[in-house]
């Protein structure tokens, strides 16, 4: 991948250019089927982009005895990390990419919920300390899975290079690893039953207690990116390859579509978890279910 | 799994909101705006006394006193209306109408100060009341 490739894949597809009104679109999906199933009739189109246009335009209150820089450095760190996540996604059957690019997808994933912990604890707010902690904690409790589910996609493919791992033909290895990797999407995107680091009623959305304006907007825009991230990083690595462009295109928006109902419906129906049942869920329940994914790989590995 | 059926039942009914500005008709009773009427008010400044939200300010000067509502501050508790032995007080039935700056709909009123009617008596139309409007 050359310069220009990637300044095109960042800025403009499946970059900001792209990824932006995307993202804007899968949060107004989630909040309008969240609303449909609880019988409210839920945010008109494009609100989500309203919010984010009307938050622009409202200045930023006094934060006596808090690092202004840093709390503005936060969210553009994350928008920046997400935007460049979704840039490295496969979604074109194009040469992009190098070699280990999954591995620098997965970090720019974490990067948004880091600068969110730290946010909170500059924010210098108690609700923002809360926030802050449960969302280290909840950060530990999911990651494992997650990372053992993405590294046991890569070894059963022999490759963590993200182009080869969407070109190749999937094994079943594979979806036993996207679903792990599907269960950790909740706690990623900070959604029930996992919305403990940013509950509204209880600590006052956590560590954006602190955050209005544009920084709060950024946020938003970090969180909508987020969900194209990894709702796309599942639906490039399941769908296979086809000869048609058309087809695969089609298959990714509808399984990208699918991906966000089942994420909202999930949300709807459920209550928020404690963060010791949350952990317990992740490192008791889930944790096998990805130890079984990685050994099975690594085992047909050794055979083969 | 009981939660699933629920929110398919929720979704086959239908929503159950409005969009805004469409809203549910009004219950009995319900306090709306406050309206003065400056042809049954004596000055008595028993409102303001009640007005625990201070929406209700009354200046005397002389002769003359000037009775200002300010709905931004309104709590709706029709504390003043029932106070008002005049009846110069009442209450709107419907939900305020949407305003964009603080005191767009602040009223106020300057009239000449006049005797309370005897108690027996009904009370004046008010037509010796020179009475001001004016909006701010």
């Amino acid at each position: 991948m050359n310069l220009l490739t990637a300044l095109a894949r960042f800025f403009i597809f499946p970059g900001l250019l792209f990824a932006i009104p995307a993202a804007w679109l899968v949060l107004w999906i989630e909040r309008k089927s969240v609303a449909l199933l609880q019988q409210r009739i839920g945010p008109p189109f494009g609100q989500p982009f309203f919010d984010f246009v009307k938050l622009i335009g409202k200045s930023t209150p006094a934060r006596p005895g808090v690092n202004g820089i840093l709390m503005r450095a936060w969210p553009l760190i994350a928008v920046s990390a997400s935007a460049g996540a979704v840039g490295l996604l496969p979604v074109l059957p194009t040469h992009g990419g190098f070699q280990g690019d999954l591995i620098l997808l997965l970090a720019l994933m974490e990067i948004p919920a880091i600068c969110m912990i730290v946010a909170g604890f500059s924010s210098r707010s108690l609700f923002g300390e809360i926030g802050s902690a449960r969302e280290a904690v909840l950060l530990v409790s999911y990651n494992l899975v997650f990372l053992l589910a993405a590294v046991s996609i890569a070894v059963s493919q022999h490759s963590f290079r993200l182009e080869a791992l969407a070109s190749a033909t999937a094994t079943p290895w594979r979806y036993l690893g996207l679903i792990a990797i599907l269960i950790c999407l909740p706690a990623k995107l900070h959604v029930n039953p996992f919305s403990l680091p940013n509950a509204e009623q209880e600590i006052y959305s956590g560590p954006m207690v602190e955050y209005a304006g544009f920084e709060l907007a950024l946020w938003q825009l970090s969180h909508g990116l987020e969900w194209i991230a990894g709702v796309g990083l599942v639906v490039t690595l399941a769908i296979p390859p086809s000869a048609h462009l058309w087809l695969d295109v089609a298959g990714v928006l509808f399984l990208g579509l699918l991906l966000v109902l089942a994420i909202s419906i999930i949300a709807a129906a459920t209550a928020r978890l404690a963060i010791d049942t949350t952990v317990r869920f992740y490192w008791q329940c889930t944790l096998a279910f990805a130890v079984l994914a990685i050994s099975t790989t690594l085992l047909m590995r050794l055979r083969s | 799994m009981k939660i699933l059926g629920l929110l398919w039942k929720n979704l086959r009914r239908g929503v159950a909101t409005l969009r805004f500005p469409e809203a549910p008709p009004m219950t009995d009773g319900f306090r709306g705006l406050v309206r003065f009427d400056p042809a049954r008010c004596t000055g008595c400044a028993m409102c303001r006394f009640r007005c625990t939200a201070r929406a209700i300010t009354f200046n005397a000067a002389g002769k003359q006193f000037t009775w200002a509502y300010d709905p931004s501050q309104c709590t709706f508790c029709g504390r003043c209306v029932d106070g008002c032995k005049d009846h110069a007080l009442t209450q709107d039935a419907e939900c305020p109408p949407i305003y964009l700056s603080a005191r767009a709909l602040r009223t106020s009123y300057t009239l000449q100060r006049k005797t309370p009617p005897p108690k027996s008596q009904p009370a004046p139309a008010g037509t010796s009341a020179q009475s001001g409007e004016s909006h701010e």
